[in-house]
């Protein structure tokens, strides 16, 4: 079934930021500058997001730039480079706001240098552009129940797990879980209508 | 299986379906956040460890799903400052990179190809100060020089051409500006001349220099002192009349560490290392 559900890019399309990310390898800095302005915005605002200290969020967006550019031939061209990228950010980001703390041991064993991310996009991803996306999911989660969507966000946003945001928000824990799963199982659902 | 692999082929099914033997599937999305406490992560890791492949093609969809939450973080812009840094930072590692290829990688530069640099260089020796009058323009341009590459890229774009033209003539004019003749090495070609101010940058120009050919250009380098590999430097491109007048802001090299200039004809757009032999060298230092 996950035929149908993951297709690579139709055979031979290569993303334009993976043509960037291939010139990345020649040191090319003009495409290290094009996809920088093609993503810097997004970056930025979710390391914001997560730091609320704009002058930490740009050092963590520096880092996230630069270890593309040093790294640049650890990454699969194969795999969809935005959400990669944004899992990057957000790793990194999140180290940096719970550094030292439990949660970061947690966190790091199961971060590796470069982020794990699907393989594939799911083909409805080409259904919409990165700013009807945008849209999409601003849209679903603004509708979810305010303590639903709370806990996403405390999920997402703030790196803590099921037990923490079940203590933060009074909530039982299965009450979490099931509003995280179901949040975004409905998302999901989202992104695939088509219209 | 088929009968599932085929609803979902058809769109009747979200990608989600629970097989009922597998109870770790509804914790992949709480995996993919992160929310999972250390239990039941260990319990999935393992699981996963198994090779279950449902559950691991799942969790590629719920990380790519995860990914989009950060669209829900309010629109912010870094400043133009972030990008300078990089773009400095990135561009020093090109270069330096170039360099150690050069260095380290069987596709340097021949040593032949360099040989006639020091013979050149003994025709060429000459320098010369040019007395003249600070213009009242050079605080404000030695304050751009300052800023970081891309930000004066684009204030470079906004002031156009003429400011260009004006800080090429500082350039020139300036006292502490030191002038170098490069020499041909075709007698056909004509000499061209730099000026380089230590502040400033560093302006080659050059009158009846023939086009290069189809697809080509012309290159300047920087041959450092101690038998340093040619620093890449601008793209040159003489206009109809065989005219051209370059400047270099930030040679990459002082001009105490920079034993000569050199051109020559490069595939459009530049190379890291020298691809021919030079067609022009005048000593600096
Ligand atoms: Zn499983």
């Amino acid at each position: 079934m996950f035929l149908a559900v993951f297709s690579p890019k139709g055979s031979g399309e290569v993303s334009p930021d993976a043509t960037l990310m291939q010139q990345l390898l020649r040191r090319d800095v003009g495409a290290f500058e094009e996809l920088y302005e093609r993503h810097s915005r997004i970056v930025y605002s979710l390391v914001l997001r997560i730091l609320r200290q704009g002058s930490t969020a740009e050092e963590v967006v520096q880092d996230v730039f630069l270890q593309l550019w040093r790294n640049s031939a650890q990454y699969d061209l194969s795999r969809p480079f935005v959400p990669w990228l944004l899992t990057l950010a957000r790793n990194r980001a999140l180290d940096q706001l719970r550094l030292k703390s439990e949660r970061q041991r947690r966190r790091e064993e199961q971060t590796e240098q470069f982020p794990q991310i699907a393989s594939a996009a799911p083909e409805y991803e080409q259904a919409l552009d990165e700013k009807r996306r945008a849209e999409r999911v601003r849209l679903l989660i603004g509708s979810l129940p305010i303590a639903q969507k709370k806990a996403i966000e405390l999920a997402y946003f703030e790196g803590l797990s099921h037990s923490e945001i079940a203590a933060s928000l009074k909530e039982p824990l299965g009450t979490v879980k099931s509003w995280i799963r179901s949040g975004l199982l409905r998302l999901k659902e989202s992104l695939r209508a088509t219209s | 299986m088929d009968s599932q692999w085929l609803a979902a082929f058809k769109g009747k099914f979200t990608g989600n379906i629970v097989n009922s033997n597998d109870q770790f599937r509804e914790l992949i999305e709480a995996y993919a956040i992160g929310s999972l406490d250390a239990p039941e992560r260990a319990q999935l890791e393992a699981h996963l460890a198994s090779g279950c492949d449902d559950c691991e093609k799942a969790l590629q969809e719920a990380r790519w799903l995860v990914s989009q939450l950060a669209y829900l973080a309010p629109n912010a812009e870094p400043s133009d400052m972030l990008k300078g840094r990089l773009l400095q930072t990135v561009r020093a590692e090109a270069a330096g990179s170039a360099a150690r290829r050069q260095v380290v990688g069987g596709a340097g530069i021949p040593s032949w190809l360099w040989a006639g640099v020091a013979a050149l260089l003994l025709f060429s020796l000459y320098s010369a100060w040019i007395a003249h009058k600070m213009h009242d323009e050079v605080a404000y341009l030695q304050q751009q020089a300052k800023i970081e590459q891309a930000e004066r890229e684009r204030l470079e774009a906004e002031l156009g051409a003429a400011k260009t033209q004006a800080h090429e003539a500082m350039i020139w004019s300036d006292p502490k500006s030191k002038k170098i003749m490069l020499r041909p090495k075709d007698p056909k070609m004509p000499d061209l001349e730099a000026m380089w101010h230590p502040d400033m940058g560093l302006v080659v120009r050059g009158w009846k220099v023939p086009s290069p050919g189809e697809k080509r250009m012309l290159q300047l380098w920087l041959i450092p002192k101690a038998g340093g590999k040619p620093m890449p430097s601008m793209t040159l491109w003489p206009d109809a009349n065989g005219k051209f007048s370059a400047m270099v802001e930030n040679p990459p090299d002082t001009m105490s560490d920079t034993q000569a200039l050199a051109i020559t004809e490069e595939p459009i757009g530049g190379s890291p290392q020298p691809t021919s032999a030079p067609m022009w060298v005048g000593g600096v230092s």
